[in-house]
């Protein structure tokens, strides 16, 4: 049970450039940097190859990082890439989901999209594991109980 | 076993790929049910029965204001899985935004 976000953005330029740019570690240093806030850390490495990975990481202080690491399963210049991500916050949340990003170009301009997929219903495993499960497990001791001392 | 009810019907509401792209698109606000049919290309008989699922299963509340029928979220419901997906759509409209500033502007400036 998961969800999945799509984001999708018209550059004006052609399918080649975008990719290049996008998957380059000295322009994703240039590109991903917070406008808001020049002075937060930044840093990215890319090993663009199936296998390889993409790790980013970024916050306010060296303490207080978010990480990215990102495994690259295809690898299509310049069409399409996938990989699996790992995001972790600062507090240690982690969160394991896949990404792909295609690139889609018309008359010069590239549609990029991006699909990131596996996002867990918070709800539903809440609710195995404050309701569901502890209803399954009274239910089942009382039903070993039952057979132990038949009334 | 009222409680195991309301888990089949959570389910069941879930286990749809519709109703989970319903819901997906109500974590980004309300939306009548004309606005949820139109990207899927369903009818709206087929949404509304969708709908309804939802509602009955507590994922969505309706509201019906003259003709338009307003769906929403229902309270409380999937918070965190839409909070982590509004922060991870952030992120990349983030980048996707410093990527296309990157690119048109090292072309501008090269020719």
């Amino acid at each position: 049970m998961s969800y999945e976000l799509t984001v999708e953005r018209l550059i004006e330029a052609p399918a080649e450039v975008v990719f290049d740019a996008f998957t380059d570690p000295a322009a994703q240093r240039v590109w991903m940097r917070d406008r808001d806030d020049p002075g937060a850390i930044l840093e990215t490495e890319c090993d663009l190859r199936v296998g390889g990975a993409w790790v980013i990481a970024w916050g306010p202080s060296r303490d207080r990082l978010y990480r990215e690491t990102n495994v690259f399963q295809v690898v299509d210049r310049p069409r399409r890439l996938a990989m699996t991500t790992t995001s972790t916050t600062p507090d240690g949340d982690r969160l394991d989901t896949t990404t792909e990003v295609t690139f889609q170009e018309q008359d010069g301009k590239t549609r990029m999209t991006v699909v990131q997929r596996g996002f867990p219903t918070a709800e539903v495993r809440d609710y195995f594991a404050s309701t569901a499960w502890a209803n399954v497990l009274e239910a089942l001791d009382g039903f070993v109980r039952g057979k132990e001392q038949p009334a | 076993m009222v409680q195991f009810q309301a888990l089949d019907r959570t389910f069941s509401a879930l286990s749809d790929a519709t109703r989970r792209d319903i819901l997906e698109r109500l974590g980004r606000g309300p939306a009548s049910i004309s606005e949820l049919a139109r990207p899927s290309g369903m009818s709206l008989t087929g949404l509304k029965k969708h709908v309804k699922t939802l509602e009955a299963a507590g994922l969505v509340t309706t509201e019906k204001v003259g003709r338009t029928r307003t769906c929403r979220l229902a309270p409380g419901h999937l918070d965190d899985a839409m909070q982590w997906i509004a922060v991870h759509r952030r992120r990349w409209q983030r980048r996707l935004d410093g990527l296309a500033a990157y690119v048109e502007q090292t072309r501008g400036g090269t020719g």
